[in-house]
């Protein structure tokens, strides 16, 4: 049901017809709940209580991808960006990671792909590159840097020893740094196009603020970084490295922090589905106390503490950090839907 | 070279340009009779949308969709304009047809192009259901059908301007259909004109508050360009469920990437300098 609209403008006051009662209606279009003062049809601004834009079609597999690919992309830029400046001790730990950022990323295709409304022809997403369209440059960035992940994985595990014979000898092969800095750069566009398409559109919960990209870049870097600590955490890291990544992941959820902070303010009235409604609870304790607040403490908490209690801690604070990506992708995705319908925010989207 | 790779991808030419085709509904002439909405239905083979009543005046089309390319609103207003007597407006909503047209420039697969009629048409072999138009139109117009429809599952419609008739020479359906004059087809710039005309002669008879929605010089062209499908308006666009201003997503898409890049380069720099502390 959606909210009622207070009317703001100072034109065309004279009272309308009452709208009929609810009760005969198909509910299909929803009644307002009252007559009204707006300048339009049944006591809104607009069309009776009609929205302005199409509700988006897609359903939970896009935010699980955009979590998962997030997640990944996030995970190979902190593994890469250890292997260039971190000691050696970091560069063995994290190199872990481009094994997250693998996993993290297989699904990412079949996601995208069940969201079609014709999967059989997903590849038509690659007959053209059109940056110009984030869904475009999406799918292109995916089919990059998943062969890239795996690539790097595979080397990784050669170094390990956990590849033998032939498919070690291949893997060695691979150009390490080159993919390193490939993976990253593609990562960090999987990680940040995800919210500039959401914002792409004019569902005003994503496009009334221009830091969705930034809150979704964020959210994949903290918890991406996270995923790596997890990883670290239950592979016997050194203390050092774990309080290093520690370091890292909270960077990364206070930079979260920040940029929701002023999605939040810029948004204003049209955050109201995400701030208020059914998804208040997943935004507020999901996204942002088990997503942000609880591993910031947790990583506060670990900075004295040595052995068992450190892993413990870690392996939660990033355990939390991941929920809570997810929490934020889905409950910023399904308030979208409901902000869509929103014949108030939408006229503001659009006020000369 | 470029047309060895042409014939490879067995690529054609862009159809040579011929001038741009539309609609000038005119709301001040439409009776509601919704011969368009019909007439657009069996001409494009178009399902029917089941038989809800809504409550909301003779509306019971209830929105533009996959299947509804024509919709009549009926809109009541018991005094307007400082007049005394009942008004009932009547618009027939249809796709734009913008100039910079939202949902061809969100299209991932080229499915959505620009006619040589400069119109916006999709088209149904390559649409892959992505999805991206139906919301980044700032009119509402696109939808994708269901996947468990019987009609063309899963892919996005909408108006085609009937590009089959404009092949032939033909007057879309519903203009043909159309009893009053309201729903006018022909070249942009003969309609735009016409339009003009028609404003100063209502204008003249007391008409205060028409208006042109979605010529050039209107603040809704500020951003999607003129609309080749345009409308005469007897209230504010609101009334009407049109945008103010609508948004083209292209617009704001830089500065949503350049916010994007500045978290992620942040972070990299934060992350690079507190493993280069861990060195010995």
């Amino acid at each position: 049901m959606m909210r009622r609209t207070p009317s703001t403008s100072g034109e065309d006051q004279e009272p309308k017809f009452p709208s009929p009662s609810g009760k005969d209606r198909e509910p299909k279009f929803p009644s307002p709940s009252g007559g009204g003062q707006g300048g339009g049809t049944g006591g809104t601004q607009g069309y009776y209580d009609h929205p302005v834009v199409r509700r988006p079609v897609w359903t939970w597999e896009v935010p699980a991808y955009f979590w998962l690919g997030g997640l990944g992309a996030g995970a190979f830029v902190t593994a890469s960006l250890a292997q260039t400046f971190g000691s050696a001790d970091d560069r063995r730990v994290a190199a872990e990671g481009f094994y997250v950022a693998a996993a993290a990323l297989a699904p990412c295709a079949p996601l995208l792909i069940a969201d079609l409304g014709r999967p059989d022809r997903f590849h038509h997403m690659l007959r053209i590159f059109k940056p110009l369209s984030p869904m475009n440059l999406g799918a292109w960035t995916l089919t990059g840097l998943t062969p890239v992940a795996f690539a790097r994985a595979a080397s990784h595990a050669a170094d390990t020893g956990l590849l033998r014979g032939a498919l070690r000898a291949l893997a060695r092969l691979a150009p390490r740094r080159l993919l390193e800095v490939t993976g990253s750069v593609l990562g960090l566009v999987l990680a940040g196009y995800s919210g500039v398409l959401l914002g792409a559109t004019n569902v005003p919960l994503w496009a009334k603020s221009k830091l969705l990209g930034g809150v979704f870049m964020a959210s994949a870097l903290s918890s991406g970084s996270a995923a790596v600590t997890l990883q670290a955490a239950n592979r016997g890291a050194p203390e050092a490295t774990l309080h290093r990544l520690a370091a890292v992941e909270s960077a990364a959820s206070l930079g979260e922090m920040a940029v929701i902070t002023g999605y939040l303010l810029q948004s204003g009235r049209a955050a109201r589905p995400l701030t208020t409604g059914r998804f208040a609870p997943p935004f507020w304790i999901g996204a942002i106390g088990a997503g942000t607040l609880l591993p910031l403490l947790l990583h506060r908490l670990t900075r004295r503490r040595h052995g068992r209690t450190l892993r413990s801690l870690s392996t939660a604070a990033a355990l939390c950090s991941m929920a809570g990506s997810l929490a934020l992708r889905w409950s910023i995705f399904e308030a979208g839907k409901e902000s869509s319908e929103d014949q108030a925010a939408s006229f503001d989207l659009s006020k000369a | 070279m470029i047309d060895g790779y042409k014939r490879l991808m067995n690529l054609e030419d862009p159809l040579p340009p011929k001038k741009a085709k539309g609609f000038f509904t005119d709301t001040s002439l439409c009776i509601g009779c919704k011969a368009c909405e019909v007439a657009c239905k069996q001409w494009n083979q178009l399902p029917a949308d089941g038989f809800a009543i809504t409550g909301n005046s003779y509306d019971n089309t209830g929105h533009l969709g996959a299947t509804t390319w024509r919709h009549v609103q009926f809109i009541e207003q018991a005094r307007a304009n400082g007049r005394q007597e009942q008004r009932w407006l009547m618009m027939s909503d249809v796709c734009k047809h913008c100039a910079n047209a939202a949902c061809l420039e969100a299209c991932p697969t080229g499915a959505l192009v620009r006619t040589e009629f400069d119109t916006v048409y999709v088209q149904q072999d390559i649409c892959n259901g992505c999805g991206f138009c139906v919301p980044a139109c700032p009119f509402g117009v696109i939808d994708r059908v269901p996947k468990e429809s019987t009609f063309e599952v899963g892919t996005a419609h909408k108006c085609t301007l009937c590009y089959d008739r404009l092949k032939d020479d033909m007057t879309p359906a519903c203009a043909k259909s159309c009893p009053t004059a309201s729903i006018q087809f022909g070249d942009v710039e003969e309609l735009q004109q016409r339009a003009r005309e028609r404003l100063g002669e209502l204008k003249a008879r007391g008409e205060s508050t028409a208006r042109l929605y979605g010529v050039a010089e209107g603040k809704e062209a500020v951003e999607v360009g003129p609309l080749h499908a345009f409308f005469l308006l007897l209230d504010r666009p609101q009334a009407y469920n049109l945008p103010e201003v609508p948004r083209l997503p292209r617009k704001t898409m830089a500065e949503r990437y350049g916010w994007s890049a500045a978290v992620g380069i942040a972070f990299a720099m934060a992350a690079a300098l507190v493993f280069r502390g861990g060195r010995r």
